[in-house]
């Protein structure tokens, strides 16, 4: 370990580092897809999945997670994964998110239509911008929309599918540095959890996918995390794993 | 590992999530974890304290998180440290995640009310000692079902998981609390919180606050709660936890590849068609809402 210096480190890893920095972005951008509606949600006074938005981006990403990271495992019996390989990877992690976010919007659904009694519904637009449904008037009286209507879903699977793709690209990055699954297991989540953090400042607590108005603020919250997980991929790279130790 | 075996311990992972889900969800109905509170906390404010037990000791995910991270860490120790039977140190592990829940469910109970005396919101030590141990309980479940799955997931003589076993536990802890807190809470945030109000609006921002304080017989207490939620928002957020368990296994077990992400990608557009199908029964079935006078046509 002497001899190798921070610099000569940065240089050697410098592709994990872009691909960190891509894969904090992907977050960063699928968060704003996922339709959130925070606590007023919970009460069907909102539009959009009932819970905070780091909560869920989290949930949907890591368990996505789970699933790149069995698959990086089973790839690299055959050697250290490359690119085709990654691609692979990280497209498991996106469809594992997505699944995951997808069965919690239609079983919260479900809970909206035949618990509440309420059909799902928008405030921010007059008419479903995907099947043209009318929207006011099945928004109920003192509230801001409820449930998941088409456009909030299919914006919340392309959140998941975003979330999962960044976070299973910043686990193949690091494992690429390090070889370790349980440093870059715990890295990926640490770092996930600091792109998903910042653009919900953007947020503030609901956003209903890409037909809010809140949704054009992403280029902010893209350069927040750029320079986030650019900071983060410059410390990441730095860390060895257990091997470097002469470890398992 | 045989195609037959993998399939039986995806469906045995399915099976401990579905009783996972359901029992978090219960949990966090009777303490009013998570956004629900929000209205608890208010209610007393408002003028109407109650005899609800009110606990937001964090958000759900983060909460379950820490509880399923400890159960396993403990039950890893156990393994690797004594040699302990996998069975009896997943259950030690949850022991001691539900003592947790019952120190941070006393405190903050005991906390949240306290600070609350000067809207006559007292700390009634009945709920407390009434529903403590009903919370410890569904948490212990909750642990022991997501902790026992993340061993199938680890284990190297059965899947193999390259992932810790405590991050494995963490990571489906937090997915647990992230769909219990987005289903079966609205169930009960929405519904049963608010049943003095008429079916099939969500809360108008102008009652907000105004919880039910009376149940069928006397005044409501969180076990009432339960007794309602586990008719509907319990099992439903089971059957989403069980639903992301299984599917998300399954694709992975019995296809490779391309090909598991083919089907992962169906099965998610099959979800979109299908959420389609219930808006449009939704939005026939209730029609619009009499009150709107606005200008587009429903």
């Amino acid at each position: 370990m002497t001899d190798i210096t921070i610099i000569g480190m940065l240089m050697e890893h410098w592709i994990s580092i872009i691909g960190i920095i891509i894969g904090g972005i992907c977050i960063a951008v699928g968060v704003h897809f996922v339709p959130v509606g925070g606590a007023p949600a919970a009460m069907a006074q909102a539009t959009g999945i009932g819970t905070g938005t780091v909560q869920l981006a989290a949930g949907s990403g890591l368990t996505g997670l789970l699933a790149a990271g069995y698959m990086y495992m089973t790839l690299s019996a055959a050697g250290t994964p490359g690119i085709s390989e990654i691609i692979l990877i990280c497209a498991t992690g996106a469809v594992g998110a997505m699944i995951m976010i997808s069965v919690t919007m239609l079983v919260g659904n479900w809970v909206y239509i035949y618990g509440v009694g309420v059909p799902p519904a928008s405030a921010k637009k007059d008419y479903d911008p995907i099947t043209g449904d009318p929207q006011a008037p099945y928004v109920a009286a003192g509230t801001v929309g409820q449930g998941m209507p088409t456009v909030c879903f299919v914006s919340g699977a392309i959140g998941g599918l975003l979330g999962g793709l960044g976070g299973s690209l910043v686990y193949c990055m690091l494992m690429w540095v390090n070889g370790d699954a349980a440093i870059s297991s715990i890295f990926a989540i640490g770092v996930f959890l600091v792109n998903a953090v910042l653009p919900s400042y953007n947020i503030q607590g609901t956003i209903e996918g890409f037909h809010d108005p809140k949704f054009k603020r992403v280029p902010k919250a893209m350069l927040a995390c750029f320079i986030a997980s650019l900071l983060c991929g410059i410390i990441a790279v730095m860390i060895p794993g257990m091997s470097a130790f002469g470890g398992a | 590992m045989e195609p037959a075996m993998g399939m039986g311990l995806v469906a045995l992972m399915g099976a401990a999530a579905t009783v996972a889900g359901c029992s978090e969800d219960l949990e966090s109905d009777i303490g009013s974890q998570s956004n629900p509170n929000s209205q608890v906390q208010l209610a007393a404010q408002v003028g109407y304290p109650h005899r609800i037990f009110n606990k937001a000791i964090s958000g759900e995910p983060p909460s379950n998180a820490m509880y399923c991270a400890v159960g396993a860490g403990v039950a890893m120790v156990l393994i690797q440290s004594m040699n302990a039977s996998p069975l009896l140190a997943i259950a030690i592990g949850a022991f001691v995640a539900a003592l947790l829940n019952g120190v941070f469910s006393t405190t903050s109970y005991m906390g949240r009310s306290a600070s609350q005396t000067r809207f006559n919101q007292y700390v009634y030590l009945d709920v407390l000692r009434n529903q403590i141990l009903s919370l410890m309980g569904h948490a212990y479940i909750t642990t022991f079902c997501i902790v026992g799955l993340s061993y199938v997931m680890w284990n190297q003589d059965l899947i193999g998981h390259p992932f810790p076993f405590p991050v494995i536990a963490m990571i489906w802890g937090l997915a647990v609390g992230a769909i219990g807190s987005s289903t079966g809470d609205v169930h009960y945030g929405a519904e049963r919180e608010f049943q003095d109000f008429k079916f099939g609006a969500g809360l108008n921002a102008a009652d907000s606050g105004n919880i039910t304080r009376f149940a069928e017989a006397g005044i409501r207490s969180s076990m009432d709660n339960a007794w309602f939620c586990s008719k509907f928002g319990g099992p439903v957020t089971g059957i989403a936890f069980g639903m992301v368990v299984f599917l998300d296994n399954w694709r992975s077990t019995a296809f490779d590849g391309w090909i598991s992400v083919a089907v992962g990608t169906a099965i998610v557009i099959l979800l979109i068609i299908y959420n389609r199908q219930i808006e449009t029964y939704a939005r026939k079935k209730y029609g619009p809402y009499p009150e709107y006078s606005g200008d587009i046509e429903a």
